[in-house]
């Protein structure tokens, strides 16, 4: 992540926060092999701005973005195994050939922002 | 250590600040572990750029696994090449066995993920010229913070550099008064003039701490004769193994805006690591198909 993806994300977590909305923060814990984006990658799931950062696109977030919508009713967090794994073949994006575990939590209106 | 508790918006919005200011952060979250133990808890620890004792704010919900997120947090700011990943904690681990979750977990260590935020990158980028136009632009890119210095205020203006952080009109017999020099500091001379480049150069090799980058333009020979003049100044070896001169990687650059992406390329390759060489020659995808014996398992 640079300095101005950080940016980003704090401003959106921010301003959710000020609009009384609950959103969800995924992040990339781990990798295995090739994935598009590396660990610490971030995105913020807000359910009226849509997304913020990005996990890597296609399928993969497609799965993130679903447990983000549990998250996002349970409060409870998740663990997320992305397999990127499918067959060129099939003309899947999901073919860079590696894994990912994503990190996916609540973040509430009423969690402190600081300052 | 305090026991306040530190949420995502909360952590991010520490981290940037204390990043920004010129310190460094870490975080840990608790992303896994014995039940009954709340996932998402976060705790920070900081340290200024003034070298202040580090701070603590936030707690994993345990005087024992705090100590080791501390402890762990701590190796992760000193040292310069620590990543972002998870941290298992065992429980069986002292720090950690007084939590008394070990037992009752049958040994499910706590996973920690921990991330940090070191001080703002920067670009000092010595003369407005031609190059610097495109270079700034490309540092902006990257996330340096983009500093652009020159004698001349009509070079160094926002219609010039609309996404240079700061413009600095300075003295090239002094040129970094007004700009501290850092760990975190990428320095690029591309002034009108190698008389104005060698001075520079050599406040900025004086300069302690040192820069993380000193490249300087010129040719072959221009770059010989800069070091004839460095070494009769007593200048030793070492000090000129810190210079990149000539400037940036081999892909032929010839326009300023070539010259900038090699200079990227150059800056790119030293935070990351890689090897300068085209990945097709490094994978070598296509022989290891066609030879088996050299295929991948």
């Amino acid at each position: 992540m640079t300095h101005e993806d950080d940016r980003a994300l704090a401003e959106a977590l921010i301003e959710a926060r000020r609009a009384g909305r609950a959103c969800a923060l995924a992040t990339i814990v781990s990798t295995r092999g090739s994935t598009p984006r590396k660990v610490g990658a971030r995105m913020v799931v807000d359910p009226d701005r849509g997304l913020v950062g990005t996990v890597g696109g296609g399928c993969g977030e497609a799965e993130v973005i679903e447990s983000a919508r549990r998250v996002l009713q349970s409060g409870r967090p998740e663990r997320v195994r992305v397999e990127l794994t499918e067959d060129f073949t099939t003309w899947s994006p999901a073919v860079c050939g590696g894994v990912m575990d994503v990190f996916v939590e609540r973040v509430d209106p009423a969690d402190p922002a600081g300052g | 250590m305090t026991a306040d508790r530190v949420g995502p918006a909360q952590a991010a919005r520490l981290l940037l600040e204390v990043s920004t200011a010129g310190g460094t952060a870490a975080c840990a979250t608790l992303v896994g572990g014995p039940e009954g133990h709340e996932v998402g808890a976060r705790i920070v620890r900081s340290r200024a750029a003034d070298r202040s004792p580090a701070t603590t704010r936030g707690s994993l919900g345990s005087a024992p696994l705090d100590a080791a997120a501390v402890e762990a947090l701590d190796r992760l700011i000193a040292d310069p090449r620590g990543r972002d990943g998870l941290h298992a904690v065992q429980p069986s681990d002292p720090a950690s066995a007084a939590t008394g979750a070990g037992e009752a977990s049958g040994g499910t260590p706590f996973e920690l993920y921990l991330e940090v935020r070191r001080p703002l990158r920067e670009l000092v980028v010595v003369g407005a010229g031609h190059i610097a136009q495109p270079m700034a632009h490309l540092g902006a890119l990257l996330g340096y913070r983009v500093t652009v210095l020159d004698d001349r205020p009509d070079f160094a203006t926002r219609e010039r550099f609309p996404d240079a952080d700061r413009l600095v009109r300075a003295d090239f017999g002094d040129p970094f008064a007004d700009v501290p020099l850092h760990e975190r500091s990428h320095l690029l001379l591309v002034t009108r003039g190698h008389k104005y480049d060698y001075e520079c150069l050599v406040r900025a090799l004086r300069t302690d701490p040192a820069p993380a980058y000193i490249g300087m333009i010129g040719s072959r020979r221009r770059v010989r004769a800069t070091y004839v003049q460095l070494v009769e100044e007593g200048f030793e070896a070492d000090a000129l193994a810190r210079i990149h001169a000539p400037v940036g990687l081999d892909i032929g650059a010839e326009t300023p805006e070539e010259i900038a992406v090699a200079v990227a390329a150059e800056l790119i390759l030293l935070a990351r690591g890689g090897s300068g060489v085209p990945l097709r020659e490094v994978e070598r995808v296509a022989e290891r198909f066609f030879t088996p014996q050299d295929s991948d398992p």
